[in-house]
């Protein structure tokens, strides 16, 4: 079970998460909503242990994973596999190659190095990428395949790591429609066919109300709701998104925002940042 | 009288304003002309200090043209195994210079670069050291090198190396800020060490470019090294400016015939491992 | 199916999941099997190389250890004792020909202006015949070509010591070699960014009667000369750096003066010359890189 006590984070001045607290027992599929900017990122990240908070605590099945370090540090973000919005594969390397990566913690740093891995790691990743339909692209570079085909080379590795519990990154944000399905799908198979956790951040509220047992919203770096995903009803939504007057950084997105919450000056301001870059 | 001649179909009045119209306003006239004349007296002046605008150079003329007429005729074809063996050494020196120095850059560039060493303030000091030892031309390093350690070809590899060392630092490091951050991430993100960032994240991303300049500084040392001779630190510019200094104008002609051949042969080698190796895929 | 890259097709279409791993696993082993062939054979070619070179060039590993503590009291034997209380006069000791230096550095610097602007003013008309583009014959486009990479690719100083037995001592042949090389160099680059420009302005001076002269004032010179204005103020930084070392074959500037430091083992001259160098290097390299991107920036609106 991954439990967080009290979590907080600064940037500078900024507060990015604020006494964040909620208990994950083992095989949920948690959905984290909220505007971009309101912490979720960062929520995964600190979990990972990719950012590290200013206070509080995490841990694992009992034992705090805040005060890990070197190989422990590596064994913990094996066992927590993160899954990005930018995929973030080495695009120049063989799929293989970037799903062998997830293999880490049972090769010696000079095989990593020398890129030396054993018969029976490449045939286990091998299986994973059949699993996800994706063996016949083994040899091809990454940066050959589409968005969808990366997302499920990038889930082959975190699946490689043996993951105890899975980060999903906003995983379906660059994705078009088909794939994001397909990714989806393939994140709720995992959980149900392995009881392997899921925490993912996500954009779209229809996709969340699918694939969710429970829900998690942060807005400005608190937790505003914690339940399960029945409860996720339009008011509920509307009481993440909206009140842009109290919190300011709001200007910056607005796919959600209601209309009149959109600043004409904040949307020009954009405009005229992007023409001038272009310029 | 064509009916497109309009000028004759106008009045005084409407030449003036058309006038007015197409005229550039008085400033920016000035302007250029005050540009154009400063530009012309500084390189009058240059020109005088450089010596371009005296005698000398009516007089030098007719000796000029004696030198390249024996330069027309390349000669001294017994000493070609010695010229051989001489180009051969500049090409090995060109070449132990340019990897010396890329091993070096490599470290340097590490050091250089914001994405793998985060210290601004070190940082900043590491960049201007790599900046310092390129401001200097080999010859001068060579000549450094050549009183320091005695004549032959080793100053010579050690001026390429240091020079490349700071050009080449900086190309990396260039290369390195200028890579997606992504790919380390999801490295480290997933378990890996700081050295599996760099060298599952970053290399692949990062080795074309770092491929293509140390190639491209390659070419470029053939031909700086061609010269290092004339200080003494070994290869064919040894011989080609003793051979000048005493007027053998034809001999001359043979090495630099030589050494255009060797540059134009190294290009092509050069052209054609870039192809190789950065054509190819994965690891 | 399965086409796998490198070469290694494999036209079996796997039916169950052992059949499919087996396929991968065949195909895995040709991989690393080609790949260790071809990462050992680069491993050898290489290692070949470096011993080759090596040989030839005499590289003794022992000569370079004893000789780098002799590089670092050479390089501290430049700088001079300076204490403290008794700077400024340490300063002037040591920099007892100050004027002589800086006339000479002086004379360095115009020497490079001048070859940048004569070379490169010569090298954008030489440019003009070694373009396939621009109307002259294919013989011209050869030989000016083959012509101006040969005075690319001899160095400066070679032509400095044909022009010194023409000209003697002093800067004239140094600004000639120099403004030579660059009129190589530019006439080369210059040809193939000719060969890129939009012909439709050329076109267009052409079909309303215009001369090959008009074609080339009015349609190609606005598009290529901010592009060239760069590339001088370019050249101008490299030639910097070569009209510093023209002298040590008597070819005028500071490198003379540098040379006899050096060889005579006045140290602390060679190091008062070289910090001189070194800080008007810099900072024309600063201050040309300034103009220049300013110079782009302005290509860039227009």
């Amino acid at each position: 079970m991954l439990k967080l006590h009290k979590v907080s984070r600064e940037f500078g001045s900024t507060l990015a998460l604020r006494d964040i607290s909620f208990d994950v027992p083992n095989g949920q599929f948690v959905v984290v909503i909220g505007r971009s900017g309101a912490g979720k990122s960062t929520l995964l990240r600190t979990i990972n242990r990719l950012v590290q908070p200013s206070a509080g605590d995490i841990s694992f099945d009992g034992s705090s994973v805040l005060n890990l370090r070197g190989d422990d540090l590596r064994r913990w973000r094996a066992s927590a596999a993160m899954i990005f919005q930018g995929f973030n594969l080495s695009s120049r390397l063989s799929v293989l190659s970037n799903v062998l990566v997830g293999s880490s913690n049972e090769t010696s740093q000079m095989r990593r190095l020398v890129g030396f891995y054993t018969r029976d790691e490449k045939l286990r990743a091998a299986a994973l990428l059949d699993d996800l339909g994706m063996l016949e692209k083994a040899f091809q570079r990454a940066e050959s395949l589409s968005g969808g085909q990366q997302q499920r080379v990038a889930i082959a590795r975190a699946l490689m790591q043996k993951p105890k519990i899975i980060l999903a990154d906003e995983p379906i944000a660059s994705l078009d429609p088909l794939s994001a399905k397909v990714v989806m799908d393939t994140l709720r198979d995992i959980n149900r066919k392995h009881g392997i956790s899921v925490l993912c951040n996500l954009h779209s509220i229809d996709t969340a109300r699918e694939y969710g047992d429970r829900v998690i919203a942060l807005r400005a770096g608190e937790l505003v709701l914690d339940a399960p995903i029945s409860a996720l009803d339009d008011s509920a939504v509307r009481g993440v998104y909206e009140n842009a007057e109290e919190h300011p950084a709001c200007g910056k997105v607005t796919s959600f925002c209601a209309p009149e919450f959109v600043t004409t000056v904040s949307s020009t301001d954009t405009n005229t940042r992007k023409q001038e870059q272009v310029a | 009288m064509s009916a497109f001649d309009i000028t004759t179909a106008l009045d005084d009045s409407a030449v003036k304003r058309l006038e007015a119209a197409i005229a550039p306003d008085w400033r920016s006239r000035a302007l250029r002309w005050a540009y154009g004349l400063g530009f012309t007296a500084v390189m009058i002046y240059a020109a005088y200090v450089s010596e371009v605008l005296s005698p000398k150079i009516f007089i030098g003329l007719p000796k000029l043209g004696d030198a390249l007429w024996l330069m027309l005729q390349p000669s001294g074809f017994n000493y070609l195994p010695e010229f051989l063996w001489a180009l051969c050494e500049t090409i090995a020196m060109a070449f132990l210079g340019t990897l010396l120095g890329a091993i070096v850059a490599l470290f340097l560039a590490i050091f250089c670069a914001r994405t793998t060493f985060p210290l601004a303030a070190f940082r900043f000091g590491f960049r201007r050291f790599a900046d310092g030892m390129r401001t200097f031309d080999h010859l001068i390093w060579a000549l450094v090198f050549v009183r320091a350690i005695g004549l032959g070809p080793l100053a010579g590899i050690l001026a390429i190396a240091l020079v490349d060392a700071g050009t080449l630092a900086k190309l990396y490091s260039e290369a390195i800020d200028n890579s997606d951050p992504k790919p380390v991430e999801g490295v480290r993100a997933s378990g890996g060490s700081w050295l599996d960032g760099l060298r599952i994240g970053l290399l692949p991303q990062v080795l074309p470019n770092i491929l293509s300049s140390t190639l491209y500084m390659w070419e470029s040392n053939t031909r700086s090294a061609t010269i290092l001779g004339i200080v003494g630190a070994g290869g064919i510019g040894y011989q080609l400016a003793d051979r000048l200094r005493v007027y053998e104008f034809g001999q001359a002609s043979l090495m630099i015939i030589m050494i255009i051949a060797a540059v134009y042969l190294i290009d092509m080698l050069s052209g054609w491992l870039r192809r190789m190796l950065i054509g190819r895929t994965s690891r | 199916m399965a086409v796998m890259n490198s070469g290694i097709t494999i036209l079996i279409q796997p039916e169950t999941r052992a059949e499919a791993l087996a396929v991968f696993d065949k195909t895995s082993q040709a991989h690393a099997q080609s790949n260790f062939r071809k990462t050992s054979l680069g491993i050898i070619a290489f290692a070949a190389a470096v011993a080759l070179a090596a040989h030839v060039s005499q590289f003794d590993l022992m000569r370079l250890i004893t000789g780098l503590p002799r590089i670092g009291d050479f390089l501290s034997g430049m700088v001079p004792r300076l204490t403290a209380d008794n700077l400024w006069a340490d300063l002037v000791y040591w920099y007892w020909g100050l004027d002589k230096w800086l006339y000479l550095l002086w004379t360095t610097l115009m020497m490079a202006l001048f070859g940048a602007v004569a070379g490169t003013t010569l090298g954008a008309i030489f440019s003009l015949f070694a373009a396939r583009n621009l109307g002259a014959p294919r013989w011209s486009v050869f030989f000016v070509k083959r012509m101006l990479e040969i005075a690319r690719t001899v160095p400066d100083l070679v032509f400095a010591l044909v022009f010194l037995f023409a000209f003697g001592l002093g800067p004239l042949a140094g600004v000639l070699a120099i403004s030579l090389h660059t009129l190589g160099a530019q006439g080369k680059l210059f040809a193939e960014v000719n060969e890129n420009v939009d012909m439709r302005p050329l076109e267009g001076v052409r079909a309303c009667g215009g001369s090959w002269l008009d074609e080339m004032t009015v349609g190609l010179l606005p598009q290529v000369l901010p592009n060239y204005i760069s590339y001088t103020f370019w050249r101008f930084e490299i030639n910097v750096r070569s009209a510093t070392i023209i002298g040590f074959v008597g070819a005028g500037g500071i490198g003379m003066e540098l040379y006899e430091a050096i060889s005579l083992s006045y140290f602390d001259d060679a190091g008062a010359i070289l910090l001189l160098v070194f800080i008007t290097v810099m900072l024309i390299d600063i201050a040309s890189e300034a103009l220049r991107t300013k110079i782009s920036n302005v290509r860039a609106v227009t």
